[in-house]
């Protein structure tokens, strides 16, 4: 009996999370019952496919698909928004803007424009949702949610001190030395990674729903969308300083630009397709 | 030839069959699908179909505490059912008054 279910358990591994989270047990249940051997769990592997192809509406747990996704795109667009502020330390504010290349221009124009506007609409359409979290640890006196809830403050506040004491004791008048801005770099991102991850770990344990939860879903289509554009305008500026500017590249290092660039689109589809998915769960109809 | 047609046994309709009397979990449906209609479901097909027929708010799911979750049919379904058995027992009127024209058939 054990290598049947064995096989089915193994069957039902290939069918949407929703839908095994549902039936599972019922099929394991009839499968003890009959005794169903490799034709039920054949039968099963036969039908897994057409259920992620039409997904039952009444399976989703919106919500929880809200949060997924918000929990993935906070942490992705943090990614994002850290290799953004890489791309300006080395270009823009070194005042890296070639004559005769607008492109380049209106790439740093619009990355900045884009990267403001993404950080407020995310920031204004998660504070009721980050207010409501806060209120209910606050009231449960749920004191590891409430340290999650305030990570975003901490992790970056923690970076910057340490950074502030990292420049005055290694850098020198021509700044910090090129291990150093590695060192530097990574902190860095581990910060916005804890950052994010604080939010993510309130909302899995926290699983907080209604209009809140829907802004916060909603806001972050909108601003992973505006961070595509940033996305763009990055690839856009590298690749232009890259092709008709390299005396401009402070590194001057195609492999280490193109790595760069990979990370950015990765970073970019990660957090736009998280994104959507959260936000078409949000404007659904129940 | 007569198994290539009960293939087209409609494993939607044979579950609402099922379960126009009383409700029934997973392994009760198949027993009595296969002993009143004579057509087995496997688990891939039954757990598809009962997806389908909840999602469309045919058959609902009872409270159970253990793993063997029984099904009801809903009004709706009830009245899909009613619909179906109308024009499948047309259907097998007309088959059976041209075979026994034909055949002298007067049918089991």
């Amino acid at each position: 009996m054990r290598a049947p279910l064995a096989g089915v358990r193994a069957a039902l591994a290939l069918y949407p999370p929703s839908w095994r989270a549902r039936y599972g047990d019922e099929v394991l249940a009839l499968v003890e019952d009959s005794g169903g051997g490799p034709a039920a769990v054949a039968s099963l592997v036969w039908r897994a496919l057409p259920a992620w192809f039409w997904p039952q509406r009444h399976l989703h747990d919106r919500p929880a698909r809200m949060r997924a996704s918000l929990g993935t795109a906070l942490m992705s667009w943090s990614m994002l928004a850290g290799l953004g502020l890489v791309f300006a330390q080395l270009t823009q504010l070194q005042g890296l803007a070639p004559p005769g290349h607008p492109q380049i221009r209106w790439a740093y124009a619009v990355f900045d424009l884009t990267l403001a506007a993404s950080a407020l609409i995310a920031g204004l359409g998660g504070l009721p949702l980050w207010l409501l979290m806060l209120r209910r640890a606050r009231r449960e006196q749920r004191t590891r949610d409430m340290v999650y809830l305030f990570l975003p403050v901490i992790a970056p506040a923690a970076y910057l001190a340490g950074l502030i004491v990292t420049v005055r004791l290694a850098g020198s008048v021509s700044g910090v030395s090129q291990g150093w801005f590695g060192v530097i770099t990574l902190s860095g991102f581990a910060a916005a990674a804890t950052a994010a991850a604080g939010p993510g770990l309130a909302l899995r344990r926290l699983q907080p729903r209604g209009p809140a939860l829907r802004l916060a879903a909603t806001a972050a289509g909108v601003s992973a969308a505006t961070m595509a554009v940033a996305a763009v305008a990055i690839v856009v500026a590298v690749t232009s300083l890259n092709l008709w500017a390299r005396q401009f590249v402070g590194y001057h290092d195609g492999t280490l630009s193109g790595i760069y660039l990979a990370l950015v689109v990765a970073a970019a589809t990660v957090t736009t397709v998280s994104a959507a998915r959260g936000t078409r769960a949000a404007l659904a109809q129940p | 030839m007569t198994d290539r047609l009960d293939r087209w046994a409609d494993p939607p309709l044979l579950v609402l069959a099922s379960l126009a009397d009383e409700p029934k979990h997973g392994y009760a449906i198949t027993q009595d699908v296969a002993e009143t209609m004579g057509v087995r479901l496997s688990a891939g097909t039954l757990y598809a179909v009962i997806a389908r027929l909840e999602a469309r708010g045919l058959i609902e799911p009872l409270e159970s505490d253990d793993r063997r979750r029984p099904y009801r049919i809903t009004m709706a379904g009830a009245e899909a059912l009613a619909q179906q058995s109308e024009r499948m027992s047309k259907v097998a009127s007309v088959a059976r008054e041209r075979l026994s024209t034909r055949l002298g058939w007067a049918g089991a």
